[in-house]
């Protein structure tokens, strides 16, 4: 029940938005009701691990056994043997509770980095909170068939946010996040189709598939060759996580996409959205097809390792602020990638690498959406006020803004992976895991954290250093309006960092539970 | 049973179509005597309730146990009937509905015409979904199609309707004689018009290799294919959407083209057609469905004219159905044949939504150009709001039940076997091209600003009509579950077997 209130009390809050009347305070109406309802959800979502912290004996849930579980039957029809069943079932895990907090906390953040919007209010904010709705629902659902409806959920309330509020090139934007995203889904329906027959055809709950994850093997001939049908259905479900991750080659929309939207936009599109892929990487393809993850796992290294070291390559030579950090965003999601590939990797080590690297893998998913927001916000603040991004333009500004800067500055010491903060703690673990399984393609990403302090600092350097440029003399500090999504964030930022116990306490039982019943399809 | 007198229970079993038929004679009739248009407006409107409430008592048995068929078994109530006739009046009171306004200000005719016209049709409609016998498709097939044309024309005025009018007819006069063709040849390989006794004659003659048998299902699939509008008999539909008055089109693609499926299942199914040469028959269902699928989706991208789109659109969606024909027919089950009713009934809701729209702007301003809805998000919020949700279901994007229908249809396909996956795969990549020109009205109706900012006067009736389609499609979503319980049913009575 819990869980059903955080997924659609933003949508029918949108919903009451959209109808409100034009005149009478119906923007200030509007901006503060998605506040007031971004911030329910938002300790809602608290909730939902304090509710759990308190209990008897401290279970967060693993697949097999989520918390806050809903199950009520919606759709279920009977042909041929085969059953049509679809389950509105909603749990959480330690996998997908974290997410859950990440996406209500960023959201309500964003409202507030908000503030300032003038056009369209109403429809602004409303498709903030829907999207909410459709990001929660990937995170919540325990059924394949209710996944997907709810992956396909924020496709259009993103388009318009980008087309409607987004820069210059808004339209080649949307319409290139639209097309890439809709071409990662329908490869992904095939692959739940051809997981759903392969695997009985009656039921699509994730317990069903993570009890039958073993069960995959064959091979099906393939244009005169055979290709396994594990790795087949694997790189099937795989390709929308691809795409929405993003996985190089694949990543060429996000940069686009990023650079165009507005600020709160930008912060919700690198905070959660991209890590739907990952999460549908690690709960769906890892978990339910380790057979498919094993054997493309080498090639996964590989592309983990050209992600971390394109991403920064492409971040060190932008001009563009708001761009460097997009593609600082895709060398980041590379160590995602990098944990998750050595989590399924051939090798006989012990399997405390393997879990290692994915708790890793999973800490970077929350970890990367705290910074990645908070640089977001960052740069949004300057924009307002300078209405330029170009990182050469300005010149020590840090004289005339202190509280941003030094908000900035942790937010690009957190990316960089200073230790005490938490981009560290995820690397780390990510790093520690991998070597052992994956050592070639972990020494080239290793070079990736180079090249991150590399281009954080460079950019700090030219545009916050040094003596002032005093054609900026004129900037003012941020406003507390401005600067209170930053600070929310570094608070968070710096108790991961110091102190990830309470993280990693919430992650494990879901992360081993993966690892040990994926353990027997490993070669 | 006594079939051969004609009583009180085979009256009731007509009732339905009988009561329509009386309504629009009532109509007619009250058109002569009164000048005040709301009134013959709500009369057609209102006495809708009438077959709705007879067509409830077949449901549910309410005056005692019922025989499935009267007249001599041309007439056959099953609840593959019955689900058709309430879709059918489901059709036809949207359709009224929204018609008000837009008959008062373009329409020549009297209302008292139009109305009666529609309702005539739409007699000929149910009785499609009910026949057992192939005179009566063909003379149902007829009572619906004339009062379309009459439809085509009705803006006098205007050229581009008489244009559709006259294309309407031959086109359906020439589809009309191929499919009777067809239906004598049936008749010279079984010796039968009655379609029970044809399904059981198709199991005792030479079923695999009949030639006779086969050339009269490909003819009366090619009939029933200009009707829903598949390719390579889809060329009349972008010209007629787009010369007939708009409500017109509306009713030619919901009300055309579920009473072709339906009747299209009824002769094929019921009449155990499929199971006659069934390997040719899927190997020609599957061409027809790929090529439907492919065009009718590529060529909406084309278009700047929004009801051509329509027209386009509603040929890439009968694709959809036809892959769940061939699903039907590669295995003789009632399962493509459910995910197709199912899938009608989503798609009828929803075009009934998307076309709400083009009327509303039609209504304000006389243009029907897809950038003609440039700022419709801003001008009139709940008619965009209402038509986009619609779009995105007809594109099969979730949460509203377009999305569970496609999958569904999908689904059942994909589980009758590699031969289908082809198709599936077709199918899935066609609806991601389908979503970019549905989704550009979107993008024009709330991104775009035009240059002059105009304020549009929804009418009455239209927002009403908006409203019952954004309610029956969110409630079509929820109670997905037992719509396929009642379709499945629907789809088993017509195997009697």
């Amino acid at each position: 029940m819990l869980l059903t209130v955080i997924v659609f009390l933003p949508m029918f809050a949108g919903a009451l938005l959209l109808g409100l009347p034009e005149r009478v305070g119906g923007i200030s109406i509007a901006k503060w009701g998605a506040a007031v309802v971004s911030l329910a959800v938002f300790l809602l979502t608290l909730w939902l691990y304090f509710g759990l912290l308190g209990g008897s004996s401290t279970n967060f849930g693993t697949v097999m056994d989520p918390q806050w579980y809903v199950n009520i039957p919606w759709i279920d029809t009977s042909i041929n043997g085969f059953r049509f069943h679809v389950q509105y079932a909603l749990g959480t895990d330690g996998l997908s509770m974290p997410m859950l907090i990440l996406n209500a906390l960023l959201t309500f953040l964003a409202v507030i980095g908000s503030w300032h919007i003038e056009k369209r209010v109403k429809l602004y904010m409303a498709l903030l909170l829907i999207l909410e709705t459709g990001v929660a629902g990937v995170f919540a659902s325990f059924d394949l068939f209710l996944f997907f409806l709810f992956w396909e959920v924020e496709l259009i309330p993103m388009f318009l946010l980008i087309g409607i509020w987004g820069g210059a090139r808004r339209e080649y934007a949307a319409w290139k996040f639209l097309i890439y995203t809709l071409v990662g889904s329908v490869f992904t329906l095939a692959g739940i189709f051809v997981i759903y027959f392969r695997e009985g055809g009656q039921d699509a709950t994730f317990q069903h598939f993570a009890t039958a994850a073993n069960s995959l093997s064959g091979n099906i001939p393939f244009l005169g060759t055979a290709i396994s049908i594990p790795l087949l259905i694997f790189l099937l479900l795989f390709a929308a996580f691809a795409v929405k991750m993003p996985m190089w080659p694949f990543h060429t929309w996000l940069p686009d996409a990023h650079t165009e939207a507005p600020t709160a936009v930008s912060v919700l599109l690198a905070g959660v959205l991209l890590k739907m892929g990952a999460y549908g990487l690690i709960r769906i393809c890892l978990g339910f097809v380790p057979g498919g993850a094993n054997e493309f796992a080498p090639i996964l290294g590989i592309l983990a390792a050209i992600n971390v070291l394109w991403g920064a390559g492409a971040s060190m030579v932008q001009q563009d602020m708001k761009k460097m950090i997009a593609y600082s965003s895709v060398s980041h999601m590379g160590y995602i990638l990098l944990g998750v590939a050595a989590a399924a990797a051939t090798g006989a080590v012990s399997l405390n690498f393997r879990e290692a690297a994915l708790t890793g893998a999973t800490l970077q998913m929350f970890t990367h959406g705290t910074i990645t927001g908070m640089l977001f916000f960052a740069v949004g603040v300057l924009y307002e006020k300078a209405h330029t991004r170009d990182i050469d333009i300005f010149g020590g500004i840090g004289k005339v803004m202190p509280t941003l800067f030094l908000l900035y500055s942790v937010a690009c010491f957190a990316a960089l992976g200073l230790p005490g903060l938490s981009g560290f703690v995820a690397e780390y673990l990510v790093f520690t895991g991998s070597f052992a399984l994956l050592p070639v393609a972990t020494i080239f990403a290793a070079f990736g954290v180079v090249l991150t302090a590399g281009y954080l600092l460079w950019m700090l350097r030219r545009a916050y250093y040094g003596p002032l440029n005093m054609k900026w003399s004129w900037l003012t500090d941020a406003t507390v309006l401005e600067a209170f999504p930053l600070v929310a964030l570094a608070l968070v930022i710096l108790f991961v960092g110091i102190y990830p116990q309470p993280m990693v306490n919430l992650l494990t039982p879901a992360l081993s539970q993966i690892i040990h019943s994926m353990s027997a399809t490993l070669r | 049973m006594p079939s051969s007198q004609i009583g009180a229970t085979q009256i009731w079993l007509l009732t339905p179509q009988l009561s329509v038929t009386l309504l629009s004679f009532l109509v007619l009739g009250l058109d002569l005597i009164t000048r005040r248009k709301t009134l013959v407006w709500a009369t057609a409107l209102i006495g809708l309730a009438v077959p709705t409430f007879f067509t409830f008592t077949l449901a549910f048995n309410v005056f005692g146990p019922r025989p499935t068929t009267a007249f001599f078994k041309m007439l056959t109530v099953d609840t593959y009937g019955i689900f058709f006739d309430l879709l059918f009046l489901a059709i036809g009171f949207g359709v009224i509905l929204v018609s008000y306004q837009y008959v008062e200000k373009y329409l020549r005719a009297t209302p008292g015409e139009y109305y009666a016209i529609i309702l005539m049709s739409l007699a000929g409609m149910m009785l499609m979904g009910s026949t057992g016998e192939l005179i009566s498709v063909y003379i149902s097939l007829e009572l619906t199609s004339i009062p379309l044309y009459i439809l085509a024309g009705l803006s006098r005025r205007d050229g581009r309707s008489a244009e559709a009018a006259v294309k309407y007819v031959l086109l359906g006069a020439m589809s009309s004689a191929i499919l009777l063709y067809g239906m004598a040849l049936i008749y010279g390989a079984t010796a039968t018009t009655d379609l029970r006794e044809i399904a059981a004659a198709t199991l005792t003659i030479p079923h695999t290799q009949n030639l006779l048998l086969l050339i009269g299902e490909v003819f009366i699939f090619a009939g029933f294919g200009f009707k829903v509008s598949a390719v390579p008999f889809h060329m009349w539909a972008p010209d007629i959407y787009e010369g007939a008055p708009t409500p017109s089109t509306l009713f030619f693609s919901v009300g055309s083209k579920a009473a072709g499926f339906a009747a299209l299942l009824r002769v094929f199914v019921f009449g155990g057609l499929v199971h006659a040469n069934s390997t040719y028959l899927w190997g020609m269902v599957a061409i027809v469905a790929a090529l439907t699928v492919v065009i009718g989706n590529v060529a909406a991208l084309l278009q700047t004219n929004i009801k051509r789109m329509m027209a386009y659109s509603s040929i890439g969606q009968a694709g959809y159905l036809l892959i769940g024909f061939a699903s039907l027919i590669i295995h003789d089950t009632p399962t493509g044949n459910q995910a197709m009713l199912v899938f009608l009934f989503v798609f009828v809701v929803t075009n009934i939504g998307a076309f709400t729209g083009i009327i509303a702007l039609g209504d304000a301003t006389g243009k029907e150009n897809i950038r003609d809805f440039d700022g419709m998000g801003r001008s009139s919020p709940w008619i965009a709001f209402g038509m986009a949700l619609c779009l995105l279901a007809l594109a099969g994007i979730p949460p509203m039940a377009g999305a569970l229908s496609k999958i569904f249809i999908f689904w059942t396909a994909w589980g009758q076997g590699s031969a289908m996956t082809f198709l599936v795969v077709l199918g899935l990549i066609t609806s991601a091209i389908s979503i970019a020109y549905y989704a550009n009205v979107v993008w024009r109706m709330f991104v775009i600003e035009p240059a002059k900012r105009e304020f549009i006067r929804v009418p009455v009736s239209v927002t009403l009509t908006m409203t019952a389609a954004v309610i029956g499609i969110i409630a079509i979503t929820i109670v997905f579950g037992p719509l396929l319980t009642q379709a499945n049913i629907g789809a088993l009575s017509l195997f009697p077997r």
